[in-house]
């Protein structure tokens, strides 16, 4: 269940990793460990939010993340790419002049048009991911929703149609061109439950038909319960559900089929993604409930170490 | 106390399902739909999720911009129907609805800019889906439509859109836009002073003339419209609030579900909106007594396979002890979203399914779970 080393510097060797999945998955956990873990490795790595008003890094790393990037750690850096900060500096990058972006900013039919274009916004926070991954050796980008992470991606594809010629179209221009890189990368994340790996599946699909070149060259299967009862445990447990039991002993019973169903449901998941995808799966381990966020991220990071065999020294990590 | 569930399902005509991905909002939005129908009720069940989670509920392979009747065979007297919007035509029936004549409708569906709104950009479901809802609601065919949102941001988008579509129509940017376009035709050139000026060549700089040309088009297309869609979006605004309208916050006993529930119940309350209960899905229970496994099941295991019992009470010791762990930790998020939700309002624990639900018969097991199991 370790992954192999070509598979696994997929992850740690990319240049803009875009992580998305399912709502619920684990998406920003996912996002954060492999931040972790490349910057453990010594790679100057950004995990980004687009645009989140209530941003999901602020618990992992006990810091709320800004526009300008925090260092959290040694080689890790946080940020919360919010658009009217993106929108500015990409004005700025076009007609150099900060007076009259402060004029256009201001004025309230530009504002109110740009914010009422449907993909303005995902296009100039696009923007600013391109910008920022050119000071960094990794960015790590927590998407929306599957769904969504597509259709935000595709905005380039659309603004192409849509100009010929100007700073959007060379905006978009260079989008695709990052698509194209083949250490620009998307990673799906999913769970083991039927419909998550059916929209795992579909997502996966969906990037190939409208983001390509943009690739999934793996997925990751979090909060796996990892098969682990023999076929004579299972038998007996089976036979002992069939019985007449009562009370607190059929309440033990339950509880076996709870777990033993996780464990089905995760091979069936895995079995599933490998087939149906024919990718590499990272699997990461359900870990211990009720943890915080900081450790919960810890675990699922020593997890991914041994997971992608990385020999990294995590105890001076963030 | 606030109106249960069931007599919400009875006597509302729009409920909507908020809350954040994967806490079961498109299987409960499918099961409260099937009470109703199965209560003699005509139902439609709708989502603008982009990923196709209902027709997955439904256990249909997939189905459009269309309405879809669900066969429920002689579990009740009521229709139980289900679309999925599609954006761009959606967006087309408003247009041929709303346009003076075909000549207007024509021009509009050719020009670029409005194929492009219309399809490609993230955002616009949002914008279409309330065209749609006005529609069917106002149709009358249906006497309780269910409303699934997609997860978190997107789903105040679609609660803002209505706003969203009627500034980016909004007169003055409309005229703004089209003084020059119209005073070209007159003049063959542009008079524009101070900063109007400067802002019309930056735009001209960043979008491009050609743009802005076909953007003067546009807006010109649809000037005639705009009085139609403001008053269908204030419209929409007007049902969101109506009295019989509820807001249904769904979640799950897990961290961020829990936070993002607290998030809508104070958006909710923020732009006055009904909000009807809460559920809480997929909650795990066990007794908190710390069961002697041996004492309880060894002699029968024994009697099955002696070799084989004692790994296996060992292993169902710590699958309950974790279930016990599991059920404590949702107990105390479940207590959470009550004081979230406060006194006044019901929050409706729904206990985990042993199953994914993924057909009619598995709604209908949930259904159960719903409204009449739980607390």
């Amino acid at each position: 269940m370790v992954l192999s080393a070509a598979d696994s510097a997929v992850l740690f060797r990319s240049r803009v990793l875009f992580v998305s999945g399912k709502g619920g998955t684990g998406k920003t956990s996912v996002a954060a460990a492999i931040g972790r873990l490349a910057a453990a490795q010594g790679r100057r790595t950004l995990v980004l939010e687009l645009d989140n008003q209530r941003p999901s890094l602020t618990g992992i790393f006990g810091v709320r993340p800004t526009y300008a990037p925090t260092e959290v750690a040694k080689n890790l850096f946080i940020s919360n790419v919010e658009w009217v900060d993106a929108l500015g500096d990409w004005l700025e990058a076009i007609v150099n002049l900060p007076r009259v972006v402060r004029l256009i900013m201001r004025n309230h039919i530009v504002s109110v048009f740009l914010q009422a274009t449907p993909g303005a916004r995902d296009l100039v926070v696009l923007w600013r991911v391109m910008a920022l991954a050119r000071s960094y050796d990794l960015v790590v980008v927590d998407m929306p929703a599957s769904g969504n992470a597509v259709a935000m991606l595709s905005v380039a594809h659309t603004a192409r149609r849509l100009f010929e010629q100007g700073p959007i179209r060379r905006c978009a221009d260079d989008l695709v061109n990052l698509y194209h890189q083949a250490d620009t990368r998307m990673v799906l994340v999913s769970l083991p439950e039927e419909m998550v790996v059916n929209e795992t599946v579909e997502t996966a699909r969906r990037v190939g038909a409208d983001l390509a070149p943009l690739r999934v060259p793996i997925v990751v299967l979090n909060r796996a319960t990892m098969p682990s009862l023999s076929t004579e445990e299972s038998a007996l447990l089976t036979a002992l559900l069939a019985g007449p039991s009562a009370g607190l002993a059929r309440e033990v019973l339950e509880a076996g089929r709870w777990e033993a169903e996780l464990e089905t449901a995760t091979k069936e998941s895995l079995d599933r993604l490998r087939a149906e995808l024919k990718l590499p799966v990272l699997v990461l381990p359900v870990l211990a409930r009720g943890e915080g966020a900081l450790r919960v991220v810890g675990q699922l990071t020593s997890a991914m170490a041994r997971a992608s065999s990385v020999p990294v020294d995590l105890r001076g990590g963030a | 106390m606030s109106t249960s569930l069931a007599q919400l399902v009875e006597k509302q005509r729009l409920l909507v399902c908020v809350g954040s991905g994967g806490v079961g909002k498109t299987t409960s939005a499918a099961a409260i739909g099937l009470r109703a129908a199965m209560r003699g009720r005509r139902v439609l069940v709708l989502t603008i999720d982009p990923a196709r989670r209902l027709a997955n509920s439904l256990g249909l392979s997939e189905f459009g911009n269309t309405e879809v009747r669900i066969d429920l065979g002689d579990r009740g007297t009521g229709e139980l129907w289900a679309m999925m919007l599609d954006a761009p035509s959606t967006l087309d029936d408003v247009i041929s609805r709303v346009a003076k004549d075909t000549a207007t409708r024509d021009a509009i569906f050719a020009n670029k800019i409005y194929r492009h709104m219309a399809g490609s950009f993230s955002g616009s479901q949002e914008y279409m889906a309330t065209e749609r809802l006005y529609d069917v609601y106002g149709s009358d065919r249906y006497d309780l439509i269910v409303l699934d949102t997609p997860p978190v941001k997107n789903a105040l988008d679609f609660l803002e859109s209505p706003g969203r579509l009627a500034r980016f129509l909004d007169r003055q940017i409309m005229k703004w836009f089209l003084t020059p376009y119209e005073e070209e035709k007159v003049f063959g050139k542009r008079f524009l002073m101070g900063t109007s000026a400067v802002v019309y060549r930056l735009l001209g700089h960043i979008f491009g003339r050609e743009f802005l040309d076909e953007l003067s088009v546009f807006f010109a297309l649809f000037r005639d419209l705009y009085d139609g869609f403001r008053e269908r979006h204030e419209a929409v605004g007007r049902l969101f609030a109506a009295s019989t309208t509820s807001f249904l916050v769904v979640s799950a006993p897990t961290e961020p579900s829990v936070d993002v529930a607290g998030f809508f119940l104070d958006e909710l309350r923020t732009r006055k909106l009904p909000i009807g209960g809460v559920l809480v899905n997929q909650v795990h229970s066990a007794s908190t007594s710390v069961p002697d496994v041996d004492a309880l099941l060894g002699a029968e295991a024994r009697g099955i396979d002696a070799t084989t019992a004692g790994p296996l009470l060992a292993r169902l010791g710590a699958a309950h002890r974790r279930l016990r762990e599991l059920a404590a930790l949702e107990a105390a998020r479940v207590e959470e979203v009550r004081r979230a939700t406060g006194s006044s309002t019901w929050v409706r624990v729904v206990p985990r399914m042993p199953e994914e639900v993924h057909d009619l018969d598995g709604l209908l097991r949930l259904h159960v779970n719903l409204f009449d199991g739980g607390s």
